[in-house]
Parts: structure tokens; C-alpha cells; sequence
């Protein structure tokens, strides 16, 4: 039995192939799942993380961490509701703020992880900690208000589809691209997969760690934006734990923390069997602390099936 | 420190390298020690010290523990939550009631080297990344914690308990930051002196060559992650006796703390090297960094910049002295 869901999971398509099942039961299961409002929920609740835990696969690919994105999140949920104060002219100044906050934490990780070459888990910790006191030096409380527009990207449709949904399958779309299809995609698998061997190959492995590491903050901008609008105000808070759910969702999709080699579309996959997970026991009236005790269980559950092809240091 | 040390190539200096590669981060703990002691002269004195350590325990005596593992090769992000799950469970059994501290104790300790026995199994038997492993077993711990306490604060410290261990022999050392140094004594004999130890750095090292070389593997991985547990749930006694909160949450977040004292101490994520001396320079330097910037003035949400900054700092000088040699 054991065996055989290994193979399943182990196999490329497993996380998907957990999902497949997990909405079958629940929709079997539970009468409320299945109505379209309730997917829709499940979709958009999910989406932040998802791009999030995009930027993660490829930060993770190239065989660093970035830990400091949750209290990214944080900080531009934080500044972009100050500074748009609900009026509907901000809204450019709003997602220019969010996004060029990301990319510019993001390029100081970038040139800090180049310039001091300490640990990219000390380094990026070291920023979260950062983070968290700039936030909390700017507000202690929830400050400003999201535009409408905010509110609409976060929460509105675009033909029937969820502007969020549209988002996620946007920005993947474009970072799959990247991965895949460019040559700057090539240099990534290869710094993660040895970042000596790259290195001695004529790959400039700096440039390409630099400009992940922006890649990320850019991805935490994005999850921000749809984060601050869900919320419609600047709750210091906002970002808390996002960090860990991107990686853990990283990991479930089958990328391996070695670096060297990941799946976006695994990564998109477990964030929703957590999101389902989550949707479906919140229907079936299960209180939160039983939740976060399944939500644990799933994780280790799932590690134990999706075993990696070859040992991972830590 | 090391004991598959390759022996050092280059003729010039190649002692004083050395010397600077293991005492890298005493160094650093002396530099910062300086540098706190000419802004303020609290750092001077008797009391003051004392104190600095015993705000070091929780951590440090924790830090014990994830060290051991580390050299294995391996990581333990569950400590945090071991920490939490352990105050809170110490202060249900101990009720206000005297009699019931050894039980507490007890309880907590046989509760850390059981869940730490857990992650050893699956990570010992299985091919996966314990990083991800434990970080699981955080939130599954996490879980566990809300459901027995209902998600609130509970249970009573017995009268003594945090009096005992925050009392001042000779009015200068506190019995916590005695049981910090004993603990860390505990693992530096476990580490040097003992074939376990000596197995934790082959292993760490080389798992192929220790695993052909007939070392019991699976068992030493079992043994140190039964022994990061304990020290998590030592540590989550230690907090409850220095801070008296048995909140569900005492410990979020402690696991990275740990994380940064361990690797600023020189033991790396590869494993092999490293050990508990430099873990512990290590603590003391977030704590001295800490208590830098609350002398100084500064409010809690700026000293979180600061830290932040240390780490990085701290690390990236302990890199730059290795590098020079």
C-alpha cells in the first residue's frame, strides 16, 4: 500500500494527484463545498500564497531561502494603505509602492547575500527581524485604507473568473516562462543544482542569485497587494507566518531543498491542498486548534509519501 | 574541531588560522563585549553579567541541543514549539502545588525526548529533509499545545520554582544561568569526550563513509534528536522559571533564535563541524546585542531592527576572520 502511494506521490504528477483526491472526498463529503461560491473562496483565499509561494520554487530552485517575505508582506500592506488612504487616483501610486518596496528588499537581500556570502537563512532571517521592527516603527496599529480598486483586485471578478485567479495564472504563466523557456532560467537550475560547477561553467552566479532574490520581493509585492486589499486596511500583522506556509508549500509541490530542481505547478498544487484542507474543515465546523494539529499531520504525512530521489542536508 | 580536519596546506600563520577559525566567534563576543562595556558601564558589572546570562538560557539551553543535531548534519525547527508545548505543560501539572514539581519535570522531559525520538525515527529511516520534517512537526506540536490548553494561558507555577531558579548565589549568579552553563558543559563532555559524539561529526561529515565504516547510523540520529527534544523541553522550564508565562505561543519564533546563535557559533548546515562552545558565544552575542540597544534607549520595535542587523553583521565578520587566514 505504502509502496504504491509512494509511487503515486513520488511521481511528478503526485501533488496533483493529492489534490484530485482531496477535492473528490471533500466535494463528496461535504454538500457546501460544492457550490460555486465556496470554490470561489477556496481560489481566492489561495491566491496570495500561491504567488508567493512561486516566487518561493524559484528562489528555492536556486538553492537559497528567503525568509524575510512574510514581514515584506507586512510592510507594504502597512505603507501602501497609508499612503493611498482609500482615494481611487492612488491606486498607480499604491501598486508602484508595493511592487518597488518588493524589488528593492528583495535587491538589498540580493547585494547583501552577494557582498557578505554568510548563510542566505541567517541573512534573510536577520532581514526579517528588520522588517518586522520597520513596520512596527511605522505603526503599532492598523493605519490608511485601500483604494476600491484594491478591494477589486483582491475580492472581484474579471468575466466570471476572480481578478485574483487571473493574477496568480498571469504572474506563473510569466515565471514558468522564465524558468523554462529563457536562458537566465538555465543559469538558476544550474547555481542551485552547484553553484561551483555554474560558476567554473562561465555562469555569472552572483547576477543570478541577485536578481532571484528580487524576483522574490517582487512576488511578495504582488501577494501584498491582494493581501492589503482583502484586509482594506494596513494590519501590521497582515504578513505574519507566510514565509513558512510558502516553503512548506515549495516542499509539498516536490521541489527539492537542495536546490537544482522544482515544480511551479506543484508548488500552485499544495497551496491549494492546504487551502482545501483548511476550507473543508472550517465547513465541517472543526475548531482552529484541531485544524493546525490536521494542517501539521498533512505536512508530515505528505513529506513521508513524496520522498526525494536523493538525501537532502538539511 | 572537526575531526576529519584536512591539515592545513598553507605554511604561513597556519596556527594562528586555525586559532582564528575555532575561536572566530569568541572574537566577535569579545569585540561586541568591548564595544557594549565603552557605551555603557553596566556591562561591567557582576550582577549585570549574571543577568545577561541567565536571559541566555532559554535559548542557549535549547541551542545545546539543535548544535548536537546539526553536526549530525540534520536541523530541529521544532524547538519553539517544543518550548511552548513544555511551559505550558509544566505549569497544568504543577497546579500551585510544591509537591507536584518533579513531576512537572518529569513529564516534560519524558514529553521533548519523545517527540524529539519521533522526528529521529522518520528522519533516520526515511530519505527526507529534515528541515521540512520538523517544521511539520512545529505546527503539528503547535496544534497539540492550543488543544490541551483551549488556546489560553494556563495552569499555575508552584510557589519556589521560579524563586529557586532566579535566586542569586552570592548575589551575583543566578541559578538559571548555572543550569545554562551546566547543560552546556553536559554537551561539550557528550560532544568531545564521548564515541556518541565522535560518531555526531563522522556521521556529519561523511554519512556514506560512517555508514560503511559500521557506525550505527540510525541509532546516533534517534540519540540526537531524542536529545534536542530534551533540551527543547529543559528550555521550555527554563522560560517558564525566567518569564512565569505559560502561554501557548512562550516559544514562536524561538526555533530561528536558536537557529541564529547556532550557525553564528560556527556549525554549519552541512554538518560535520562546529559544536556547543562556539553555540553558546554565540547566544550570548544576540543576547549582549540585545541588551545594547535597550541601554541605549531605543524602543522594543527598533531594538527588532537592530538585532536583525547584528545577525547579519556578527555572521558576515565571522566569515571575513575565517576568510583571512
Amino acid at each position: 500500500m505504502r509502496e504504491r502511494l509512494t509511487t503515486l506521490l513520488g511521481g511528478r504528477y503526485g501533488i496533483l494527484a493529492l489534490l484530485a483526491a482531496m477535492v473528490l472526498a471533500a466535494a463528496l463529503a461535504i454538500p457546501e463545498f460544492r457550490t460555486p461560491s465556496n470554490i470561489r473562496n477556496v481560489i481566492v483565499q489561495s491566491a496570495p500564497l500561491a504567488i508567493l509561494a512561486v516566487g518561493q520554487t524559484v528562489v528555492i530552485v536556486a538553492g537559497l531561502i528567503d525568509l524575510s517575505v512574510g514581514m515584506l508582506i507586512g510592510l507594504i500592506v502597512v505603507i501602501t494603505s497609508d499612503v493611498m488612504a482609500g482615494q481611487s487616483v492612488a491606486t498607480p501610486l499604491g501598486i508602484a509602492v508595493a511592487l518597488g518596496l518588493g524589488a528593492a528588499v528583495g535587491a538589498v537581500n540580493g547585494g547583501l547575500n552577494n557582498l557578505l556570502r554568510i548563510h542566505p537563512l541567517i541573512l534573510t532571517f536577520g532581514m526579517l527581524s528588520v522588517l518586522q521592527g520597520a513596520i512596527f516603527v511605522y505603526t503599532d496599529r492598523s493605519v490608511g485604507l485601500t483604494s476600491p480598486e484594491f478591494a477589486w483586485l483582491a475580492n472581484g471578478d474579471v468575466a466570471g473568473l476572480p481578478a485574483s485567479a487571473i493574477l496568480l495564472v498571469a504572474f506563473a504563466a510569466l515565471v514558468a516562462g522564465l524558468m523554462y523557456r529563457t536562458r537566465f532560467g538555465s543559469h538558476v537550475h544550474a547555481t542551485g543544482g552547484n553553484v561551483e560547477h555554474a560558476r567554473r561553467a562561465g555562469i555569472a552566479t552572483g547576477r543570478v542569485e541577485f536578481w532571484v532574490f528580487v524576483l522574490s520581493g517582487v512576488s511578495a509585492g504582488i501577494a501584498g497587494i491582494l493581501v492589503a486589499g482583502r484586509l482594506g486596511t494596513g494590519y501590521p500583522n497582515a504578513g505574519a507566518g507566510y514565509e513558512l506556509d510558502a516553503i512548506v508549500a515549495v516542499v509539498l509541490g516536490g521541489t527539492s531543498l537542495a536546490g537544482g530542481r522544482g515544480s511551479i505547478v506543484g508548488t500552485i498544487a499544495a497551496v491549494f491542498v492546504l487551502g482545501v484542507t483548511s476550507n473543508a474543515l472550517n465547513l465541517l465546523e472543526v475548531s482552529s486548534f484541531v485544524q493546525i494539529l490536521v494542517k501539521g499531520l498533512i505536512v508530515v504525512g505528505a513529506i513521508l509519501l513524496n520522498q526525494p530521489r536523493r538525501t537532502v542536508p538539511a | 574541531m572537526s575531526i576529519a580536519e584536512t591539515p592545513d596546506r598553507r605554511p604561513l600563520w597556519p596556527r594562528v588560522g586555525r586559532f582564528l577559525e575555532r575561536y572566530a566567534i569568541w572574537l566577535v563576543l569579545a569585540l561586541l563585549f568591548v564595544v557594549a562595556a565603552s557605551l555603557s558601564e553596566a556591562f561591567l558589572r557582576p550582577v549585570y553579567i549574571g543577568n545577561i546570562v541567565r536571559q541566555a538560557a532559554p535559548v542557549g539551553i535549547a541551542a545545546v541541543g539543535v548544535t548536537l543535531v546539526m553536526i549530525l548534519g540534520g536541523v530541529d525547527l521544532s524547538v519553539g514549539a517544543v518550548i511552548s508545548l513544555t511551559a505550558v505543560l509544566a505549569a497544568i501539572v504543577m497546579n500551585g502545588e510544591v509537591a507536584n514539581i518533579p513531576l512537572a519535570i518529569g513529564l516534560c522531559v519524558v514529553t521533548g525526548a519523545a517527540i524529539g525520538g519521533v522526528n529521529g525515527v522518520l528522519v533516520a529511516y526515511n530519505r527526507i529533509s529534515p528541515f521540512i520534517l520538523t517544521l511539520g512537526m512545529a505546527v503539528v506540536v503547535t496544534g497539540i499545545t492550543q488543544i490541551f490548553s483551549g488556546g489560553t494561558a494556563r495552569g499555575i507555577v508552584s510557589p519556589g520554582f521560579r524563586e529557586f531558579f532566579n535566586f542569586r548565589i552570592g548575589g551575583v549568579l543566578p541559578v538559571l544561568a548555572i543550569a545554562l552553563l551546566f547543560i552546556a558543559g553536559l554537551g561539550i563532555w557528550l560532544q568531545r569526550a564521548t564515541s556518541f559524539g565522535r560518531s555526531l561529526f563522522l556521521i556529519g561529515s561523511n554519512p556514506m563513509t560512517a555508514r560503511l565504516s559500521g557506525l550505527p547510523v540510525e541509532r546516533v540520529t534517534i540519540a540526537a534528536y531524542a536529545l534536542s527534544g530534551v533540551a527543547g523541553a529543559l528550555a521550555g522550564l527554563a522560560l517558564l522559571a525566567r518569564s512565569g508565562v505559560s502561554s501557548t505561543f512562550a516559544g514562536r519564533g524561538l526555533e530561528f533564535d536558536v537557529l541564529a546563535a547556532v550557525v553564528l557559533g560556527g556549525t554549519t548546515f552541512e554538518g560535520g563541524r562546529g559544536g556547543i562552545g562556539g553555540t553558546i558565544a554565540g547566544v550570548l552575542v544576540l543576547v549582549i546585542a540585545f541588551n545594547l540597544v535597550n541601554i541605549l534607549g531605543l524602543n522594543f520595535n527598533a531594538q527588532l531592527i537592530v538585532k536583525g542587523a547584528i545577525i547579519i553583521a556578527a555572521s558576515a565578520a565571522y566569515v571575513i576572520v575565517k576568510r583571512q587566514q
